[in-house]
């Protein structure tokens, strides 16, 4: 074998027809080819019956690779095969068994499920029932998609309704400049009175229609502002309508009032108090115009308030004469007492402005009188108003409606002269002063004396509400620790213009006038008789007995303040007695008596000869009341009749 | 405005309407009443005009305006126990106006004038009536301000016009009757005023018929 030379071999492309065996000698057998019918068969063979018809589209490229035509026309072939098959080769044709064996199978199952499908029909033994299934995964990623699509044409229209926007602003702040004036003038027109008159318009700044008979015109004249350069950008603050104010109107203006102790030089009248208030940094650039306004409309107030005053402070005769100088008038309420109202009007310009740097006295306004100054100057607006009210009979004169009443209702002189009777504000606000005066006098009266004084004490107790014209206050004399027995001085002060009116607890009334040493010395006499009267309480208390009390003795050392007031009261058993004596300056004495068997000293009496007068009570000693041990009078007093009284145990 | 009495004094005997006046405002002043001022009542008489009279024998109404100096804005129209009309004083030239309807009646102005006393609550209006140029007679007008009801003080009053009229102190006026437990008001004042002056009008008028 080895000597066997290298045979040469040709090789052949292989024929159409397929290879079925080679023999030993080289020859081959050729398989036959398939006739129509056994390839169909054997196609047939290879359909997955398993597999649903809706899935036949993505089967059929991975099934056949070059049958082509058999996925699109095997349908209707198979079939037709089919029936040949099932009639004619059933026992002898294999090939054909699968096919009916499928067909068997999904002929039973159509079969069944008709049945369940008639028996579902009929709803008795069994219902159909939705089943929730999950969103398959191949639907999520196709909402997805959707959702997309629909967000991206909803931002479509967004964008486009944002651009017509953008056009539509850029269309107004052109036309702005035009149309802000007319708007101006028609929001000025809401809050102010305004007339056209030539090619000018003019407004109304005063009072008048609300009831104001200030002489002053107030007018003020509404311009356009155009000094602003367009082209530039426009300030934040620029407004196109401007006002132009009367130049007496200009700055700020205010009524201040005070009330001084000691009158000044009457040489520095006038001239002093007048721009104490720093003025407010002014914003750069002009106000808006309703500010401007109002501060003009302020300072017409204030002229007409001052006006008035001058002109009642000149026609009203008082006593001391109220003096009117520029811008102050000067009344004196109360001797060393001077009242000063005065106007204060600072104009922006630079002048005014150089004297606010001056230095600045500690304010003394008074707040409230200020604030009723514009409170009763409105109430007298309201007045001239009201008396021309409408409906008015034609036939009587304009004035008061009670005051035409008065003839038909045959009011007599008394009547009428209490509706004649009309207060200037001046006097009004005098009145007021006067009280706001009194009251913190009085206040300042009873601090002090109870600061100053520990033994007995004050308390006082203002009342929370109170007239312009009166006020209250609760006044309690009290010792301490014993304010539960020693209730017996209680005061009610009354605070009125020109006096003030005490009410004693029993009803007494005493009347003060505004001298603070009158209320200062009544107080005092009276902590002075609350003494006397604690000991006359405490001898309740402990027992002993009030042989003599009296709230105004006539012996002894004149005081120089009230009366001094003295009790006696004797020990329980009788053996002592205790007498008091206070007096508001003097102070207070207090003597013991001893009974005659204690005193050592007492020379033998002819007339008392027998024993039994040795319980009599003998001669007072006087009792050192500063070495005496005990906060105060009253716990003294305590410790004094305890030593004194008999042990009782 | 209280209650009031007004009364007629009668001229003491022997002595002229001046010197009786005179005799009782020092009677006043002893008692510490104090002078205020002076007072005016003035009534003036119309009657309806004969034309407006619808049938015969009808006699015209007396009506009789009258002012008070105690309600110096009032003018009180009053005819004879009929209404009493209190207005403002235009209506004296309403009254001009009126003349077709009311005529005045000639020289029948009656009016007293005299002086204002307070004593305490009390008002006292002493006064000359005069009609004309003549005094015909005085009158004694009390008024109690705190009480206006006429029923609840007129002892009181009584009591004290007893102190310095004596025995000449009046009655009750009848006003007060016909009003129990009413208010007073200004308006019976004035009816009182009406019936004194009409009494001294007629008192005048007697004396010429007795010397008939």
């Amino acid at each position: 074998m080895s000597g066997v030379r290298a045979v040469r071999i040709s090789i052949e492309s292989a024929c159409e027809k397929q290879v079925q065996e080679v023999g030993l000698d080289g020859t081959e057998t050729y398989l036959q080819p398939l006739s129509m019918s056994q390839n169909l068969a054997r196609l047939a063979q290879r359909i997955d019956f398993s597999q649903g018809s809706g899935s036949d589209d993505d089967d059929a490229p991975a099934d056949g690779d070059a049958h082509d035509w058999a996925g699109t026309g095997a349908g209707p072939g198979a079939e037709q095969d089919e029936d040949e098959g099932l009639v004619k080769f059933q026992p002898s044709l294999w090939p054909w068994d699968s096919v009916r064996n499928n067909l068997r199978n999904s002929l039973t199952e159509m079969c069944v499920l008709y049945d369940v499908l008639s028996i579902v029909r009929d709803k008795k033994f069994m219902t159909l029932d939705p089943v929730s299934q999950d969103a398959l995964p191949p639907k999520q990623t196709l909402q997805l998609i959707s959702k997309k699509k629909s967000l991206a044409g909803a931002a479509q229209i967004l964008l486009k309704g944002a651009e017509r926007l953008t056009k539509s602003v850029t269309e107004n702040q052109e036309n702005k400049l035009q149309r802000d004036f007319n708007s101006e003038l028609l929001r000025l027109r809401q809050h102010w009175k305004l007339r056209k008159v030539g090619d000018k318009i003019l407004g109304d700044l005063s009072y008048r229609s609300a009831g104001s008979l200030f002489p002053h015109h107030g007018t003020f004249e509404v311009i356009k502002n155009t000094d602003v350069d367009l082209d530039k950008k426009i300030p934040e603050d620029y407004c196109p309508l401007d006002v132009q104010i009367p130049s007496d109107l200009e700055g700020s203006a205010y009524i201040k009032v005070s009330i001084q102790k000691q009158s000044p030089d009457i040489g520095d009248l006038g001239t002093v108090n007048l721009f104490k208030r720093p003025l407010l940094k002014s914003k750069p650039g002009s106000p808006h115009w309703q500010t401007k306004l109002e501060a003009a409309q302020n300072v017409l107030l204030c002229k007409e308030i001052f006006a008035q005053l001058s002109r009642e402070a000149v026609q009203i005769k008082s006593q001391i004469p109220h003096i009117v100088v520029k811008n102050q008038i000067l009344s004196q309420p109360f001797p060393n007492l001077q009242l000063s109202i005065s106007l204060c009007h600072s104009s922006n310009d630079k002048k005014s402005q150089k004297s606010t740097t001056e230095k600045q006295s500690p304010e003394d306004h008074l707040y409230v009188l200020e604030h009723n100054l514009h409170l009763l100057i409105r109430e007298f607006h309201k007045q001239t108003l009201s008396s021309i009210m409408m409906p008015h009979p034609a036939s009587l004169p304009f004035g008061h409606k009670r005051m035409r009443l008065s003839g038909p209702q045959a009011f007599d002189k008394n009547e009428i002269s209490s509706i004649q009777s009309t207060e200037g504000l001046l006097e009004k606000i005098i009145k007021q002063a006067k009280h706001i005066f009194l009251r913190s006098r009085a206040a300042a009266t009873i601090d002090s004396l109870a600061s100053r004084i520990e033994d007995p004490q004050i308390q006082a107790h203002w009342s929370n509400i109170s007239d312009v014209y009166e006020s209250s206050v609760k006044v309690l004399i009290t010792s301490q620790g014993y304010e539960q027995i020693c209730k017996s001085i209680q005061l009610q002060l009354n605070i009125g213009v020109e006096q003030i009116r005490v009410v004693h607890r029993d009803g007494r009334v005493v009347t003060l006038s505004h001298q603070e040493q009158e209320l200062q010395d009544f107080l005092l006499s009276q902590m002075s008789q609350h003494q006397v009267h604690a000991v006359q309480q405490l001898a309740k208390v402990m027992g002993w007995q009030v042989l003599s009390f009296s709230n105004h003795v006539g012996l002894g050392p004149i005081e120089s303040i009230g009366n001094a007031s003295a009790i006696t009261v004797a020990s329980p058993s009788g053996d002592y007695a205790i007498s008091v004596r206070n007096g508001p300056e003097s102070g207070s004495k207090i003597m013991v008596q001893f009974p005659r068997n204690q005193c050592k000293d007492l020379p033998k009496s002819d007339v008392l000869q027998d024993s039994k007068w040795n319980h009599l009570r003998g001669p007072f000693k006087e009792v050192e009341w500063n070495k005496m041990e005990g906060r105060n009078f009253v716990y003294k007093m305590e410790l004094l009749m305890s030593a004194l009284s008999p042990c009782l145990l | 405005m209280g209650v009031t009495c007004v009364s007629q004094m009668p001229v003491a005997e022997g002595k002229s309407v001046q010197q009786t006046v005179e005799l009782l405002t020092r009677k006043l002043e002893m008692l510490g009443a104090e002078k205020q001022g002076t007072f005016c009542v003035d009534c003036e008489t119309y009657h309806t005009a004969a034309s407006t009279l619808g049938g015969q024998g009808q006699s015209g109404k007396l009506m009789y305006v009258m002012h008070n100096s105690e309600h110096p804005l009032s003018c009180f129209a009053l005819f004879e126990n009929g209404p009493c009309l209190i207005a403002d004083t235009n209506f004296d030239v309403l009254m001009v106006k009126l003349k077709g309807f009311f005529q005045s009646a000639k020289a029948s102005k009656i009016e007293t004038r005299g002086t204002r006393y307070q004593y305490c609550d009390f008002l006292v209006k002493v006064g000359t009536v005069t009609m004309g140029p003549s005094a015909r007679g005085i009158s004694v007008e009390v008024e109690y301000g705190p009480c206006v009801v006429a029923s609840d003080c007129w002892n009181l009053l009584l009591e004290f016009l007893q102190s310095f009229l004596g025995s000449h102190t009046p009655g009750a006026p009848a006003v007060f009757g016909n009003r129990h437990d009413m208010v007073y008001g200004p308006a019976d004042t004035m009816v009182q005023y009406m019936e004194l002056f009409n009494k001294i009008r007629k008192q005048q008028q007697l004396p010429v018929a007795g010397i008939r």
